[in-house]
């Protein structure tokens, strides 16, 4: 007792209150998924604990606990194709990113590629796009209304292009949205990668790509590597790409959970491709950090040497065409999401019929509600991740509080649908009814994103000292006065460039947004969604405008404090 | 009945003993120095009783109260940390301030709470009350900051940022002041400065402080009492000069000032004085032991040398100069004797010559001068 009163200080009842936060936001729903599972129906967790009828309920259904989902993986044809043809998707993607970006990345590091700032730039914006709005854009494009759709039958061909609805087309908007990815870090990997060794080779006589291919190249393939699992576990867990583009017959995991559980109320069959889908980007997570850690690109250290760039026109002109090209459709994608917002009508012709404002207007007439609503939603969440991430990164830091670092770190394996399924079993019955309040939402939005402002908030608090605190501490106050007066306001910084960061990924996310908000509380992302499942194309490509350009002046003021920060 | 007593403090940091059975009895307005080779415990000792440590085992007291229990920010012991740890994002103001905030704040109510939260986030916003300021300001008058009241401490020098470090902790009126190593980051002139100015406004005030220091010449000049620490023990407390002409052990002969340590043997004692083999030669002692082994030990400066063969002294030795160093008011000469070398300090007076290498003396020494331990 004596002991326990001890441990109630402010700072210790904090943590407390942080370890329950995860215990029932985070642990309790992933192993209620796990339950779920074995039961094939959601069981009152909370309720079981004040009261003994419901108590006995979950006894039952713990009774009744069978392995038919388990084996229903390998027999059920939906659930086995859902993982085989995901598997599939991500493998494909990565490698097409990787095939992709070597060249481009290259000629970035390496060589004077003419329009080398150009490309740059606009390689920034598929990271801008939330991928839902990417899937919409190469809908509008290679749909059967689509102008590209126009060209190609224009100059002779049939039927479509490429067909958007289908995993060619998912594939194809994940590789061109998502290369950035892996490019900045491959850039990276060049320009620091032994120039001296080159060097050596060339004297020794070797061709320009000879050099390339047995030096430059092989040197940089374990970072690659690790890449091209990084772009596999984004693929894996995109929900926004497939949920748009995915025809009904093509099963991938993330949309074949959401129909389970959306459509047919299945939560034992969500259960299990939850797990699924956790085990699958645990274990790309995992492979990662065990075999590559330490060879990522960013964390190679030391000083670029200042290599000769390749000057070659046969080489840098082809890689300047390449390139173009690949950034041009994110592009043109976003060009026409911006052209189809301002048309009148726009059929199946190469342009619109005429040009109107009207869709915006309508939008802030009647749809203001979905912009206040990612704004306050996202306000919420970042709200609740400062404090969070401030106070998790006090213990980790000085306390050395293990597992708090590790439940952070959660987050980043758990799909954004997968987390949302099981927030939505674990809290969709009374004493916590939290499904379908603007709380749980918060709460969802917070944890997801929780990681990134972790990792911010935790170097700014390695670089305040122990004894400023101690200082604080020494001169009368208490360890929770020294944080609220000392710690929280030098850790300004670290929080305003960890909160913006929060707060644009917020206003893009797509899953949580998609499977839990309720109709009053609907985001632009969920707004711009309905709307595309309504086929209305012009109100949704208004919003998407409207949403980009918003996370484009965040995106901007963020820049503007990390600069101010690296001074 | 002492200000701060320590007993029995024994400290472990996994396993690891860092502190073993530490006995203090700080008097009221004491100056006390800690001093030792770096590693020693003198800091850990220190955040002991400051109360960020927590004891293995031992009892420490601050007046008549027993703290053990007490959590740091209750004990009243003012720190000036050896980095300074000021705070960053306040002016000099705020920061010497702030333990008056605090204390404000525990009396206050909620709403006057929200009121200096406010005042300690941006001291332009709530006004600090009259008494408050008018004793802020008497504080850095007194450590000659008038003028730098709102600078940011970043904006300072390194002595004035000690000087800020000072004042925030005085201004909080502890019953004890703790200082590790404050004078460390100064440059040498500065050091020799701040020392006096830290012992003055110790006088002044009889405020009871510990000062933790390697270096010997800071705590024999500053302190009244010095504690000397080798390997988490306390070796020897003493006066400056008890410590310096009755060192208990050769490592405090060495440790506080320089001094010559021969191994010797007992021969034997009579009227007083006890002789000592040291190598071929005799040597002649006032000191009495009991001991066949001995160390003896010689200060630099108990040792004559002369170029003559003039000596009356009862011991007198022949040696060569092996090395002279000018070193203003004295000279150190390094020589050899037999097979040892000793080191002795003279007193230079101008137009005296400066013997040379090589050059052959006699030197000789009191037995009153010689120690034996
Ligand atoms: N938190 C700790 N955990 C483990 N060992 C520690 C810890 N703090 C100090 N020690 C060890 O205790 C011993 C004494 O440390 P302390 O800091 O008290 O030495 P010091 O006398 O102040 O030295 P210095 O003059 O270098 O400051 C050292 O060996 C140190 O490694
Ligand atoms: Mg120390």
């Amino acid at each position: 007792m004596k002991r326990l009163k001890k441990h109630l200080t402010g700072i210790g009842i904090i943590k407390l209150l942080l370890y329950a936060f995860f215990i029932l936001f985070l642990v309790i729903p992933l192993v209620a998924v796990f339950i779920v599972s074995f039961t094939n129906e959601p069981i009152n967790f909370f309720g079981s604990f004040i009261s003994m009828e419901t108590m006995q309920t979950t006894i039952d259904q713990l009774k009744h606990a069978t392995l038919d989902n388990f084996k229903s993986v390998f027999q059920n044809t939906r659930y086995l194709d859902a993982l085989l043809n995901s598997l599939y998707l991500s493998f494909v993607v990565s490698i097409v990113v990787l095939l992709i970006c070597v060249p481009i990345a290259y000629g970035i590091a390496r060589t004077k590629l003419p329009f080398k700032k150009t490309i740059s730039a606009l390689c920034t914006i598929p990271l801008i796009v939330p991928t839902f709005i990417s899937g919409y854009a190469f809908i509008i494009m290679f749909g059967r209304s689509g102008w590209v759709t126009y060209l190609y039958q224009a100059l002779g061909g049939e039927g479509l292009f490429i067909d958007p609805y289908s995993l060619t087309g998912i594939a194809i908007v994940q590789i061109f949205f998502f290369f950035p990815y892996a490019l900045w870090p491959m850039v990276a990997a060049f320009k620091v990668s032994d120039v001296s060794l080159e060097e050596a080779s060339r004297n020794m006589g070797a061709k320009g790509w000879l050099t390339f291919c047995t030096v430059t190249f092989p040197l940089v393939i374990p970072g690659m590597l690790s890449t091209a699992l990084v772009i596999f576990a984004v693929s894996f867990s995109d929900f926004g790409t497939p949920i748009v583009l995915a025809p009904t017959d093509l099963n991938l995991l993330v949309v074949q959970a959401y129909r389970e559980i959306a459509g047919f109320y299945n939560w034992g069959g969500a259960a299990i491709l939850t797990l699924i889908m956790i085990a699958v980007a645990g274990f790309v997570y995992w492979v990662q950090n065990f075999f590559f850690k330490g060879k990522n690109y960013d964390s190679v250290s030391g000083k670029p040497k200042q290599s000769k760039l390749n000057q070659n026109k046969l080489v840098t002109v082809p890689i300047a065409v390449f390139s173009g090209i690949v950034v041009l459709v994110p592009l043109l994608a976003m060009l026409t999401v911006f052209l189809q917002s301002i048309a009148t009508t726009w059929g199946k012709d190469p342009l619109p019929k005429g040009y109107t404002l009207a869709h915006y207007k309508m939008i802030f007439t009647s749809s203001l509600g979905n912009i206040q609503n990612s704004i306050v939603l996202a306000l919420g969440a970042l709200v609740l991740s400062i404090i969070i991430s401030v106070f998790v990164s006090y213990f980790v830091v000085r306390q050395q509080a293990v597992t708090l670092d590790f439940m952070t770190t959660v987050p980043l394996i758990v799909p954004g649908i997968a987390f949302g399924i099981a927030l939505i079993q674990t809290f969709n019955v009374a004493p916590l009814q939290l499904t379908g309040t603007a709380a749980i939402l918060i709460i969802a939005y917070s944890i997801r994103r929780l990681p990134y402002m972790v990792r911010s908030t935790v170097g700014t608090m390695k670089s305040i000292k122990a004894d400023i605190e101690e200082a604080a501490i020494s001169l009368g106050a208490s360890t929770l006065t020294a944080a609220i007066t000392i710690i929280g306001p030098l850790m300004i910084p670290g929080i305003a460039a960890g909160s913006l960061l929060v707060f644009i990924t917020v206003i893009k996310e797509t899953s949580i947004s998609i499977l839990m908000a309720p109709a009053e509380w609907a985001p632009m992302s969920l707004a711009i969604f309905q709307n595309i499942l309504r086929a209305e194309y012009y109100s949704a490509a208004a919003m998407s405008i409207i949403l980009v350009v918003l996370v484009l002046v965040l995106q901007a003021i963020a820049n503007l404090f990390t600069r101010k920060q690296s001074d | 009945m002492g200000a701060v007593v320590v007993e029995g403090l024994t400290k472990d940091f996994s396993g690891v003993t860092v502190l073993q059975h530490i006995n203090l009895d700080i008097k009221e307005g004491e100056f006390f120095a800690l001093l030792g080779p770096s590693g020693c415990g003198k800091t850990t000792t220190m955040r002991c009783i400051a109360g960020f440590e927590k004891p293995t085992s031992g009892r420490i007291k601050l007046g008549d109260q027993v703290v053990n229990d007490l959590a740091p920010n209750e004990r009243n012991c003012g720190m000036v940390f050896q980095s300074y740890a000021l705070f960053p994002h306040m002016n000099v103001f705020d920061n010497v301030a702030y333990s008056l905030n605090i204390k404000q704040l525990r009396k206050s109510n909620l709403f006057k709470k929200l009121g200096v939260y406010t005042r300690m986030f941006n001291s332009k916003l709530v006004k600090y009350p009259k008494e408050m300021k008018q004793k802020v300001m008497d504080v850095l008058a007194y450590v000659e900051l008038t003028d730098h009241a709102h600078k940011l401490t970043s904006e300072l020098s390194g002595g004035q940022q000690q000087r800020v470090a000072l004042a925030r902790a005085l201004v909080m009126e502890p019953q004890v002041l703790l200082m590790d190593e404050p004078l460390s980051n100064l440059d040498q002139k500065l050091r020799h400065t701040m020392r006096n100015t830290i012992r003055k406004m110790q006088q002044d005030l009889k405020i009871t402080t510990i000062f933790v220091t390697h270096d010997q010449e800071e705590a024999m000049s500053m302190a009244d009492r010095v504690a000397v620490m080798k390997d988490g023990q306390i070796l020897q407390i003493g006066t400056p000069t008890d410590l310096y002409s009755n060192p208990q052990s050769p490592f405090i002969a060495d440790f506080v000032g320089t001094s010559n340590i021969l191994p010797g043997t007992f021969l034997k004692h009579e009227a007083g004085i006890t002789t000592v083999k040291i190598g071929n030669q005799e040597i002649k002692s006032v000191t009495k032991t009991d001991q066949q082994d001995v160390q003896v030990i010689i200060r630099p400066e108990n040792i004559k040398v002369l170029e003559e063969a003039s000596i009356t002294d009862d011991n007198s030795f022949e040696g060569t100069i092996e090395v002279a160093t000018y070193l203003g008011s004295t000279v150190r000469y390094e020589m050899k004797v037999g097979d040892y070398r000793l080191i002795a300090d003279t007193i230079y007076e101008s137009g005296h010559r400066i013997l040379q290498e090589g050059y052959k003396v006699r030197l000789g020494v009191s037995p009153e001068r010689v120690l034996l331990i």
